[in-house]
């Protein structure tokens, strides 16, 4: 791919999670996704009449839930893409809409693709939509499984049982992630967390506690894509795609008993690298997909920074901060700066483009020029995501 | 039957599904197998998912399996609150003989003493008239 395409404009809201009587703001899905589509078109000096005849990337929200909600949004915010497209994918929304866009843009079918993600999966408060898969409603919740917490944690326990890997190790994880987020100022959380805090904290489901988990919050993150002929010819410094990796249904080993603690981001970041034509040594710095604390670890395994087993040690000895040598989720990623449902996947790429930037002050990487995304989705019965991919971002074509 | 309501989730049965559930009611556990390939399949699918042939077959197996991983859940979230007079229970990914993994409850076992590798057994607990639901308990009772 080469860097045919390039990242012209993003756009991200404040997060909330829409308690009211802290004065946090309530707003729909529909409205974040408006909010956020404005910031982009802003950042690159389009406009909303500009994207007519253009494509229009959305995710599959939480709330509310219809059957056609893409057709829902282009019609209530007056949108006219040729293109429409809607993601399905859970975690990696971002990285698979990104892929199809990139498509259809080096098709010739249009010049601009708008990606706008808002999601409230905190409204209306006290609401729980029956938001899942059919697997889960028949052989998971009849058999007494909650949900991301289960599987996470299952994850989390094989790892330690066969590696030896330590809670602390996680902890790493939460405590820097933590950093992050209070260096950032439009994460949710802020709350100072130290080592002892995080082992204090309290435990969902053996060995994942709280501050292991994602943190959903109601927002909207977007961003525009064009192709490199159209780049310069915006506000702001592009950002270019240079190579991409997608996979389904990966197993490894027995597809019917596999080893549930490696993700697909195996193969989809070996690809997405081999597209770019770099080693993984020239990364500045992972936004991984942290639905868990657990996933990063597995990840930076699965990439191949250190072999299957050793991310416990590796995590324990290398600075992944933002002034270290192999920085993640330098915006404090989902865990500290909020999930905004299933815009999720939205948040590594926005946080990517600022850092290639250079306007991440404050948690700003040195020097950073090219980097990684991924995502992951879909928590799959018996084994870990159904869904894995891999982007490879860089300053330069 | 119990005379209390049972207010846990209950799975929608389904044409698909129907053999699976009908099997447990009669304490039995019976999966897909695929008569081309001849692998068993769990959860009940439309077609063999490992090669794609439709003529699929349900078959008895024999309800043991071990632990690959398990976990000791604390909270309820994302379930029904009925749940919680559970808690603390351990959620298992079994792998079982055959040759799938299911998910499911290991009961009649402290939490903590759930470990990888333990052999379990299926067994059914009628949650009403119509669904018995799958747990696990240690193969061989300590003591």
């Amino acid at each position: 791919m080469g860097g045919d395409i390039a990242i012209v404009g993003i756009g991200e809201t404040p997060y909330s999670r829409a308690r009211v009587k802290k004065g946090e703001i309530v707003m729909s899905a529909e409205e974040y996704t408006a909010w956020a589509a404005s910031l982009a078109l802003e950042d690159s000096g389009l406009t909303k009449g500009d994207m007519d005849g253009q494509g229009l990337a959305v995710v599959g929200s939480e709330w509310p839930h219809s059957e056609i909600w893409s057709a829902e949004i282009v019609q209530n915010l007056g949108f006219k893409p040729k293109l429409l497209l809607r993601g399905d994918f859970g975690g990696t929304n971002a990285v698979e809409l990104i892929v199809q866009a990139a498509a259809a843009l080096k098709a010739g079918m249009v010049d601009y693709v708008l990606f706008a993600g808002g999601d409230s999966p905190m409204l209306p408060p006290g609401e729980n939509p029956n938001r899942t898969w059919r697997y889960e409603l028949d052989y998971m919740r009849p058999f007494g499984l909650m949900g991301f917490i289960s599987l996470a944690a299952l994850m989390m326990q094989r790892h330690m049982y066969l590696y030896g890997t330590k809670q602390e190790h996680f902890g790493k994880i939460a405590v820097t992630q933590r950093e992050h987020a209070r260096l950032n100022p439009n994460a949710y959380v802020k709350t100072p967390m130290t080592m002892e805090d995080y082992l204090n904290s309290r435990i969902l489901s053996d060995p994942l506690r709280m501050f292991d988990s994602t943190l959903f919050v109601n927002g909207g993150l977007a961003f525009i894509l064009t192709k490199k002929e159209l780049a310069d010819k915006h506000a702001k410094n592009p950002i270019y795609i240079l190579g991409y990796g997608l996979v389904h249904n990966y197993a490894e080993g027995d597809p019917a008993l596999p080893d549930i603690t490696t993700t697909g981001v195996k193969v989809a970041a070996r690809d997405s690298l081999e597209m770019a034509c770099i080693s993984r040594e020239k990364l500045d710095f992972l936004q991984l997909y942290d639905d868990f604390t657990g996933a990063v670890l597995m990840q930076i395994e699965d990439i191949g920074f250190c072999n299957k087993g050793e991310g416990g040690k590796f995590v324990e000895q290398t600075d992944i901060s933002y002034r270290g040598t192999l920085p993640v989720n330098t915006g404090g990623g989902l865990i500290s700066n909020g999930q905004p449902g299933m815009a999720a996947g939205f948040v590594q790429v926005v946080e990517a483009v600022k850092q290639l930037r250079g306007e991440a002050m404050n948690r700003q990487v040195n020097g950073a020029r090219i980097g990684l995304v991924s995502g992951l989705g879909a928590l799959a019965y018996g084994s870990n995501f159904a869904n894995a991919g891999a982007l490879i971002l860089g300053v330069e074509p | 039957m119990n005379e209390r309501k049972y207010e846990k989730p209950l799975p929608e049965v389904t044409p698909l599904t129907k053999p699976f559930w009908d099997s447990t009611k009669r304490h039995e556990l019976v999966v897909q197998r695929c008569k081309s390939c001849g692998r068993y399949i769990w959860y009940p699918k439309a077609w063999c998912p490992f090669c794609g042939s439709r003529e699929l077959e349900w078959a008895k197996v024999s309800g043991l399996g071990t632990v690959y991983a398990a976990t000791t859940t604390r909270i309820v979230a994302g379930n029904s609150p009925a749940w919680g007079e559970e808690l603390p229970y351990t959620i298992a990914i079994v792998d079982m003989d055959e040759g799938f993994r299911m998910y499911g409850r290991v009961v009649d076992v402290k939490p903590e003493e759930v470990e990888v590798g333990m052999r379990v057994e299926i067994y059914f607990e009628d949650a009403t008239e119509e669904i018995a639901i799958p747990i696990f308990r240690p193969l061989e009772k300590k003591k």
